[in-house]
């Protein structure tokens, strides 16, 4: 008897004695012919040993009294709907927060931008002596980088949470249905050890920057003004100016 | 050997086997096939078996290159299961051996 041969007969027996899932019964046997063949085992060979497709099927009738979970199929759809309401909303805002961390990367960038060119688009940016702006301007920077590898970080998470949600849904449902459930994954991105490295080095680095010259920047300001709240001596915030 | 003796017997080495780590079922199949003398089809009704009566689980696992394996592990149910089974088939099996070797000594 061929692979074919034995398949579709075990089908037909199987189906004759009206056997749930009798696909998935058949799957199991084309996998062992699978593993039998890569073996160098011949296709006669293989049905010969796995026994006769009538014989199995009938074990199989004695085997498959299962019951069949219908209506907690339901319940777990109703409830399941729920939650992707809720998993739903939950995502929204994890998106919008993703975006305003996006925005305030981009928002530093240029002012920092600004601060280097020396100019002030709109009158926004306070008036204060070149050098001050430029010191302000790298602090800007590293916050402008350090914004974007949170950006970065949490649209992993994001998506990975995403993922995640989308397994135990599947595996909910399959497990009501009776079918056979996927492992479910972690909530952590897993980025690869080495852009891990890289996030981790930049994150440090723009971090001591942003730290290091928002002091520098407020100690030289105070020293070139002449007062401790340099902002009065240069006129922001509305205060009259020297 | 009789065929009705291997029967239930097996049902045992499988919950056996898994208890050590989890099967996909060709492994099973492989795995009993090699030892005891039977067709290698039978096994894959044992499972389903098994698993109706809720001492099995399944999952499936994603392979590198070929289509994901259904794993079959065994539940809380099935662990406990087998070591009441266990215990109940060696203790069996020394009966009966005993009786059959007494029988040995009175030929004698």
């Amino acid at each position: 008897m061929t692979r074919n041969e034995f398949l579709a007969k075990l089908s037909d027996e199987l189906k004759k004695k009206k056997i749930a899932d009798a696909d998935d019964i058949v799957s199991e046997y084309e996998q062992h012919f699978a593993f039998k063949m890569a073996d160098g085992f011949s296709e006669e060979e293989i049905a010969a040993k796995l026994g006769d497709p009538a014989a199995l099927a009938a074990q199989f009738e004695i085997a498959g009294q299962e019951k069949k979970p219908k209506s907690s199929r339901a319940i777990a759809a109703i409830g399941l709907f729920f939650a992707d309401l809720f998993a739903g909303m939950f995502f929204i805002l994890l998106i919008a927060w993703e975006i305003i961390t996006a925005a305030f990367s981009v928002c530093s960038a240029a002012v920092a931008v600004s601060l280097f060119a020396g100019i002030s688009p709109w009158s926004l940016i306070p008036p204060m002596p070149y050098g001050c702006g430029v010191i302000f301007g790298l602090s800007l920077a590293g916050l402008a980088v350090l914004s974007a590898v949170s950006t970065i970080y949490f649209a992993a998470f994001i998506r990975q949470l995403m993922r995640s949600y989308g397994r135990f849904h599947h595996n909910t449902m399959a497990a009501a249905s009776g079918n056979a459930i996927l492992p479910s994954l972690s909530v952590h991105p897993r980025l690869n050890a080495k852009t891990n490295r890289r996030l981790r080095t930049v994150t440090l680095f723009s971090l001591t920057v942003f730290a290091a010259c928002m002091v520098l920047g407020i100690i030289v300001s105070m020293i070139v003004s002449g007062a401790l709240e340099f902002w009065h001596a240069w006129g922001w915030f509305g205060y009259p100016g020297k | 050997m009789n065929p009705q003796y291997k029967k239930g017997v097996l049902e045992l080495c499988v919950l056996a086997l898994l208890k050590k780590h989890d099967c996909y079922g060709y492994e099973i199949s492989e795995y009993l096939s090699s030892r005891i003398d039977i067709a290698d089809g039978t096994v894959y009704p044992i499972l389903r078996k098994l698993k109706s009566e809720g001492l099995l689980t399944t999952y499936l696992q994603e392979e590198s290159g070929g289509p994901p394996r259904k794993y079959y592990s065994l539940t809380a149910l099935g662990r406990e299961t087998y070591e009441r089974d266990r215990a109940e088939y060696l203790n069996f099996a020394r009966t009966v051996e005993t009786l059959l070797e007494d029988d040995d000594h009175d030929k004698e």
